[in-house]
């Protein structure tokens, strides 16, 4: 009893201990709910995926440029249906097991086999027996129709160890339970699956042996320590008390000003691709009337919202495509915030007996205060043209499960669409194309034969220049109907320290690859 | 005693058997599907009818209650549907975090609040009793999560003086796990360095969450203090020539905190429901902050292993407290016998 109360008074009145001089990076991001790439796919996963395991392409730089990365080579059949891969040699996984092609097809089978999300990029046209491997070094996918995405979503597709998962296997579970928790990948860092707790703490090695070499990085970084803070203010505080090296990359505006200004850390600016989007459901009245929805795009005061409130640190973007993307119509405008316009509009709209006056239910995600800030002013503008906009405070979770029926999906919910792939399906081919209802990024239900045939043909043809156009055309005639409220496309805002150099950022993984960073002392 | 413990207990299980139900019907009628959560972004409608076939969320609710109820009695809480893993792993290393925390908060409470309870009640209607009462009602008022921010800037920012966040400074590493509880952990190791990181890094936490428990347990025990001045026997004690420290610490007090320590039982269901925010705000690893994520996931497999494992240590430190006061007050298990 004695030496507890002796060590009691010991520990309350020394001072806290030192912090080291030398520490590893500290990544205060959050990290996603499991290690397996194959069984989720967010913003948070692009994290194990970029730095554990390697696919077939990767996004590289900004605008991110798809750049061959497990093979040195491919070929495709002039029917678009036969793609043939190369691989590197020496590609080693973090076990020392060297990568065939059969870890290549395995992970494909697997993937299609698990059918989560980023399965959806390749099941309509990809099925297990279409993955061959000629020889040890070629990967062979046969196509049930012409796909032009299919390259660029290649990067989604971790390769994974096939002996190493075959051996780990329960229950034909493709080795899910243990994947989970584990490593099996060859990227450039190795996870200590003995640091592992879900969503709260993993630790990071440099894998020496990565197939590219170090050679382009004098001093990487040997150890990083992942420890997610998710209270967004806390993690803002953190970063400013040395105690983490990065946060996440939704650096609040309001908190800009303050870090560039601490002596320790610095903000990360780049432009990303991930659109803010007000949608609106279009089979619900009053939104399957085009004035309806055009009074709601007049009544978005998108200058007051992007320059105030966001301090200008955001680009406005005037359709679903990001402006840096390319299948944009040259010379796009944007709608303007104009309340005399929008009232027009709903007058119109009265006049054609739409229910304009009922009580409009906005959704935003409680978790995420631009969703709020934007529902906000929305709310206060629209009540300026006669419009009762109610503000329902939700989840990711909720809305998304919602739209999976119209009826259940929300009059109006605001989100962001990210970069999973960069390619205009990812963006306008899944937001309007009517064979993706039923997904929340369908969930405007916007409905248009001409946009449906336009952006179908896009998807099965190889001819960039005939892809672009369509994408063009298809743009215009969604733009001119108005079917949701594009905002912005965002700036990446991460809060890092100053210690940390050699950021290479690409909007695809929000700049989370850890292989070309190094630490100043 | 032996007799009235198990009654106590036996009394505790239709209890938690109800719990049981009511959590599972309550996640599965609230809006969401973990399915469409689960099947990630760009899932396709029949993806998503796939995984809802796979993990039985397309069967009636009965039957799903049953299976759930079935695995429940036989230990099994299932999987994270999102993580894949075992939740009762996941909880494994999450609820002792939570106990350090409550534990401290409650030692806290009840070593501050008792006393102070005392102090007011011996000084009735004068400028010490004022000032308890002031700190009451502060307690009672101030919100967590303000009050957790207030602590941070202060002694975390500007003063520099305690942690910020966490369990552990995270080059100092953690000791073996034994039995989750850092404090015990790294004593056991002989790590007196660690323990003292761990100590420093409850005391932010603890303070926040224990506020309003030693507000409402000063209150109880000054309340019971004064009733128990106002009795025949305190008189008598007095006329008897019974020294002052004898007479209030060892027959008033005992009287007076028989309520206390029921209180003290109520207690720790506000403080373990209290953490939620706490532990959000101090990033502290706990059963709170996994609950806040599954809510936001839909993982009712998790949010229901929380809720179950949360009551059956709510119902056990019940249990506790009806043995102490048993203890304090022997009459209490004479009447129920």
């Amino acid at each position: 009893m004695r030496l507890i109360a002796a060590l009691l008074a010991t520990a309350l009145l020394a001072v806290p201990p030192a912090m080291a001089q030398q520490r590893p990076l500290i990544w205060g991001d959050t990290l996603p709910a499991t290690l397996d790439p194959h069984a989720i796919f967010d913003v948070p996963s692009q994290f194990i995926l970029l730095n554990a395991y390697d696919g077939l392409y990767r996004y590289q730089g900004n605008p991110p440029q798809l750049t061959p990365w497990l093979v040195e080579r491919h070929t495709t059949s002039a029917d678009g249906l036969t793609w043939e891969f190369t691989l590197r040699e020496g590609v080693k996984f973090h076990d020392g097991t060297p990568m065939t092609s059969e870890d290549v097809a395995y992970s494909f089978r697997r993937l299609l086999a698990m059918n989560r999300a980023p399965a959806a990029a390749f099941s309509p046209v990809l099925k297990p027996e279409g993955i061959s491997t000629p020889d040890e070094r070629t990967v062979r996918f046969v196509l049930s129709a012409p796909y032009a995405p299919f390259l660029a979503a290649l990067p989604l597709v971790a390769v994974v160890n096939a002996k190493l998962l075959q051996a780990n296997t329960v229950n034909d579970d493709w080795g899910a339970a243990w994947l989970a928790a584990n490593d099996a990948g060859s990227g450039a860092y190795r996870m200590d699956p003995a640091t592992y707790r879900t969503r709260t703490s993993l630790d990071l090695e440099r894998f020496a042996e990565h197939f590219l070499g170090w050679a382009h990085n004098r001093r990487p970084i040997d150890q990083v320590r992942s420890r997610p803070i998710m209270e967004t203010s806390t993690r803002v505080l953190a970063l400013l008390r040395g105690e983490i090296d990065a946060g996440d990359s939704y650096l609040p505006t309001d908190q800009v000003e303050r870090v560039e200004r601490n002596a320790r850390t610095r903000v990360q600016k780049d432009e990303s691709m991930r659109v803010f989007i007000i949608r609106m459901n279009n089979r619900k009245p009053p939104f399957d009337n085009l004035d309806a929805r055009l009074c709601f795009a007049h009544a978005f005061n998108y200058e007051g919202f992007n320059t105030i409130i966001l301090k200008g640190l955001v680009v406005r973007n005037a359709g679903p495509n990001p402006n840096s993307l390319w299948g944009n119509p040259p010379n796009l405008a944007p709608y303007a915030f104009d309340l005399a316009k929008a009232k027009e509009h709903c007058d119109r709209a009265r006049a054609a007996g739409s229910p304009i006056g009922r009580e409009i239910e906005i959704h935003i995600q409680s978790e995420l205060e631009q969703t709020t800030q934007a529902a906000q002013m929305f709310q206060a503008d629209l009540r300026r043209v006669g419009i009762n906009l109610k503000i329902v405070p939700n989840t990711w979770a909720n809305i998304t499960a919602a739209t999976a029926r119209a009826e259940s999906t929300p009059d109006t919910w605001i989100h962001w669409v990210s970069s999973y792939f960069i390619d205009p399906e990812n963006w306008i081919g899944q937001m309007y194309d009517s064979r993706f209802h039923g997904t929340w990024k369908a969930s405007s239900w916007y409905r248009n034969e001409r946009v449906d045939a336009m952006l179908a043909q896009a998807r099965g043809s190889l001819d960039r220049a005939e892809r672009e156009r369509l994408y063009q055309e298809a743009t215009r005639i969604v733009v001119a109907e108005s079917p949701d409220i594009w905002v912005y496309n965002t700036l990446n805002l991460r809060g890092v320290s100053r210690r940390v150099q050699g950021w290479n950022f690409s909007p695809v993984g929000s700049g989370g690859e850890l292989r070309t960073l190094w630490l100043e002392n | 005693m032996a007799r009235y413990i198990l009654r106590r207990v036996l009394l505790a299980l239709p209890a938690l058997f109800g719990l049981v139900l009511l959590t599972f019907v309550l996640t599965r009628v609230i809006p969401g599907d973990p399915a469409a959560t689960l099947a990630g972004d760009s899932a396709t409608p029949a993806q998503i009818a796939d995984i809802r076939a796979r993990y039985g969320l397309d069967r009636p609710i009965w039957e799903q209650a049953l299976v759930h109820v079935k695995q429940v009695l036989t230990g099994d809480l299932g999987s994270s549907i999102f993580s894949g893993r075992p939740v009762i792993e996941e909880i494994g290393f999450r609820l002792p975090a939570t106990l350090e925390l409550t534990f401290f908060a409650l030692f806290l409470a009840t070593a501050i609040g008792i006393p102070l309870g005392v102090v007011a009640a011996l000084n009735h209607n004068g400028p010490v009793d004022q000032l308890v009462r002031l700190i009451s009602v502060g307690g009672l008022a101030i919100a967590s999560f303000w009050l957790a921010l207030m602590l941070q800037l202060v002694f975390a920012m500007e003063w520099d003086v305690l942690p910020l966040r966490g369990r552990v400074e995270v080059e100092l590493g953690t000791p073996p796990l034994r039995t989750g509880f850092l404090l015990i952990d790294s004593l056991l190791a002989g790590r007196l360095d660690q323990f003292r990181d761990a100590l420093w890094h409850l005391v932010l936490p603890a303070v926040t969450l224990c506020l309003p428990g030693l507000a409402s347990i000063a209150r109880f025990t000054r309340s019971g203090m004064l009733e128990m001045l106002q009795k025949d026997f305190v008189l008598y004690a007095r006329a008897a020539g019974y020294g002052r420290f004898r007479l209030y610490a060892i027959y008033v007090l005992r009287n007076a905190v028989t309520v206390t320590v029921t209180q003290i039982g109520l207690l720790f269901g506000a403080l373990i429901s209290g953490a939620v925010a706490v532990e959000a705000i101090y990033d502290w690893p706990g059963l709170g902050t996994y609950a806040v994520q599954a809510i936001l996931s839909a993982d009712y497999k998790a949010l229901l292993a929380v809720t179950l494992v949360v009551g059956v240590v709510y119902a056990a430190v019940n249990v506790l407290v009806d043995v102490v006061q048993a203890l304090v007050d022997p009459r209490v298990a004479e009447d129920i016998r």
